[in-house]
């Protein structure tokens, strides 16, 4: 039977380098996508999300088993991502068209697959850009809380827990941010 | 009318609400056009924004595994190279002098009626407390304690004595 992550975790407090490895390779693509949903830039991403890692590997014994580890983790994932966010307030970023390295394929390619109506399809793929533009405009404890609601899919206490604060702040944190991309779809 | 429920909508669409709350909620609703337009809204915005999440760019991972490898190495080595700097030998030599110099000072004050002693004796026996704290110890790096240490039976006699 695998062990769970919380078992990892003490493992890798005690220097388990095979736990630790273990922990990455189940957390890395995780990790990276959050990072990059929060920063979107790819080389940041990449950068933070192993600088997530190595501060795991170095507090894993201040890991109490309170909490489940996912949500520890992505505290300190959410915390690097926007603690670096606000060292160069960069954090008001139109949405960047990258390119992916491999594929050369821009941001509006990777969305999900058309309708089969051009027209259709090519205003939906707009209002998508335009909606995920506003996102990345929003406050970064604001669009911290969104994607991890509707892409990591965590439910409010638990989104509480990521960004150390009440489940009544991040209800104010959605309730504002979803206001906000309400009114810029309306206007647009 | 009660307060419109703006911040519990988002939870009440998610199904995140207690049976209560949710019970609350619900019975505003029924009776508030505006915050059942909001809810409304909010769900289909939700939906949209769950349906669309843009795909982040390829990874190739055993590179990215190989960087964080190395990454973590070139850190634990800073960390270990950080202890045997000067600085915190010099710090941890000069923390040892201080308690040194209590300790001396301890000795001149001993009541009346105890033979003298010689400096050099008040200084070693002294030294024993110190001894003592072994967390100081392990950090001491100074040759001169090694000749205490060596010489310990003997101080313990000359104190017995």
């Amino acid at each position: 039977m695998e062990p769970t992550d919380e078992v990892l975790c003490q493992r890798v407090a005690a220097r388990d380098e095979a736990a630790f490895d273990l922990l990455v390779g189940r957390y890395q693509e995780r990790a990276y996508r959050l990072a990059w949903s929060i920063l979107r830039n790819a080389e940041d991403a990449r950068d933070l999300s192993q600088e997530a890692f190595i501060r795991l590997y170095q507090s894993a014994g201040s890991f109490g088993g309170r909490a489940k580890f996912s949500t520890w983790f992505y505290r300190i994932l959410v915390n690097v991502c926007l603690d670096d966010r606000r060292k160069s307030r960069g954090w008001r970023l139109w949405v960047r068209d990258e390119p992916d390295p491999d594929t050369g394929e821009s941001l509006l390619d990777r969305q999900p697959a058309p309708a089969a109506d051009p027209v259709d399809a090519l205003g939906r793929e707009r209002t998508v850009s335009k909606l995920w533009a506003a996102v990345d405009r929003l406050t970064p404890q604001q669009r911290a809380a969104v994607i991890l609601q509707v892409q990591e899919e965590l439910p409010t206490a638990e989104i509480a827990a990521v960004l150390k604060c009440s489940e009544a702040t991040v209800r104010v944190h959605l309730h504002r941010a979803l206001q906000t991309l309400r009114k810029t779809m309306e206007t647009s | 009318m009660a307060d419109h429920p703006e911040t519990e909508l988002v939870p009440y669409v998610r199904g995140e609400l207690a049976p209560a709350e949710r019970e609350r909620v619900t019975r505003h609703l029924d009776e508030c056009p505006d915050c059942r337009q909001d809810a409304e809204g909010l769900r289909e915005l939700l939906m949209k924004l769950s349906r669309s999440v843009p795909v982040e760019p390829r990874v190739n991972w055993g590179s990215y595994r190989a960087e964080l490898r190395d990454k973590l190495a070139a850190r634990r080595a800073r960390r270990r190279a950080w202890w045997s700097q000067p600085l915190p030998v010099a710090l941890a030599a000069s923390f040892a002098g201080v308690l040194l110099v209590f300790g001396v000072w301890g000795g001149w004050r001993s009541p009346g009626g105890v033979e003298p002693v010689t400096t050099e004796e008040a200084t070693i026996g002294r030294r024993l407390g110190l001894l003592q704290e072994y967390s100081v110890v392990e950090r001491l790096d100074l040759l001169e304690e090694f000749d205490v240490i060596r010489n310990l039976d003997q101080v313990a006699e000359t104190q017995e004595g």
